[in-house]
């Protein structure tokens, strides 16, 4: 799961996540699209573009 | 001491102080971080999780979402009468209940008191494979950001001085510390490099243009000077969406005062004087 916060700063940043994700799949330049989400800081950017998604990866543990 | 604001809106604030020390403008940046107090989820009965996150991963989360506060209705709870059992004066509650397949946002999130929502609708908190399930009860208090980060009512808050750029005589409009600057504040106009106007504030005093300027070989003083007024300041402010900026900054300098007016108190008792 994406952190709902920026580790740095607090902003909350989750609520960007499923965007990013599609647009950046979809095969759009990460920069643009952190622009366009009004993600300013470098904190903030970096959430998205390092996280990786695991939750699914862990689904069949249970 | 005099505050004029560029901006205000319900998240963001920016705006110059002048007149005042260092001190007080940390004072107030240190007041706005740690001493205005907010909501936030502290304890969480869960009843069920069948989800991949542990109970503890969980409410963590449910703990970081912002929860729009009004002061006037909450109190914290070492104030309350009901002496940290928790009552409707002092706790808002909310339930969570869900089964999969599905993503779980904030707004899933019901509270008994519809004022103290969360600030932001479509925060996933976790995703939810067929038949797994979670249903938890939360109780959200009051508190400051000096207990805890997540009571914090601002995210990004601080400030830096006021630029003051010279450019003396020598300048020859070479235009090299125009293409340094990192902040595009400077332009070449007339065989003379000036300031763009507005674009002052934008400086981040890094002094890349005065390396430029020296490397020009213009000898060892170069002809554009940085410096930083240090009684003004320019300030930033960002709210996490609990209550509005201005908010934010009206009840930082409420504590800053009440806190002076301790002060003054403590010492009158210690010399035991009257107040002067």
């Amino acid at each position: 799961m994406i952190p709902v916060r920026c580790f740095t700063c607090g902003k909350v940043i989750s609520t960007a996540w499923k965007e990013f994700e599609e647009r950046r799949d979809a095969g759009e330049d990460p920069k643009r699209i952190l622009d366009d989400l009004g993600l300013e800081r470098y904190c903030c950017r970096r959430m998205l573009l390092t996280h990786k998604v695991v939750v699914e990866d862990l689904n069949p543990y249970q | 001491m005099e505050i004029a604001f560029s901006r205000l809106d319900e998240r963001v604030a920016k705006f110059t102080l002048s007149g005042v020390s260092t001190s007080f403008a940390n004072m107030f940046r240190r007041a706005m971080v740690s001493e205005v107090p907010t909501l936030a989820i502290e304890e969480v009965r869960v009843y069920d999780n069948t989800s991949v996150l542990f109970d503890e991963m969980l409410t963590h989360r449910l703990g970081l979402i912002p929860l729009r506060t009004d002061l006037k209705r909450y109190k914290p709870r070492s104030e309350c009468t009901c002496d940290g059992v928790g009552c409707p004066v002092c706790t808002a509650t909310y339930t969570l209940s869900v089964e999969g397949p599905k993503t779980v946002y904030s707004d899933d999130l019901i509270p008994q008191d519809p004022d103290a929502a969360p600030a932001e609708e479509k925060i996933p908190i976790i995703d939810l494979e067929r038949d797994q399930k979670v249903v938890l009860e939360a109780q959200a208090i009051v508190s400051t950001g000096s207990e805890h980060a997540k009571w914090q009512a601002t995210t990004a808050c601080g400030y830096k001085n006021y630029p003051e750029i010279a450019i003396d005589e020598r300048c020859d409009g070479c235009g090299m510390c125009v293409d340094e600057c990192p902040r595009n504040v400077l332009e070449a106009a007339q065989g003379k490099v000036q300031v763009i106007e507005g674009r002052e504030e934008f400086c981040s005093l890094c002094r890349l243009c005065e390396r430029a300027c020296l490397a020009g070989g213009i000898g060892t003083e170069a002809a554009i000077h940085i410096g930083a007024d240090t009684n003004r300041f320019i300030f930033v402010v960002e709210g996490d969406g609990s209550m509005p900026v201005r908010d934010i900054i009206e009840r930082a300098l409420q504590y800053i005062q009440k806190s002076s007016d301790d002060l003054v108190d403590v010492m009158n008792e210690i010399t035991g004087e009257g107040t002067e």
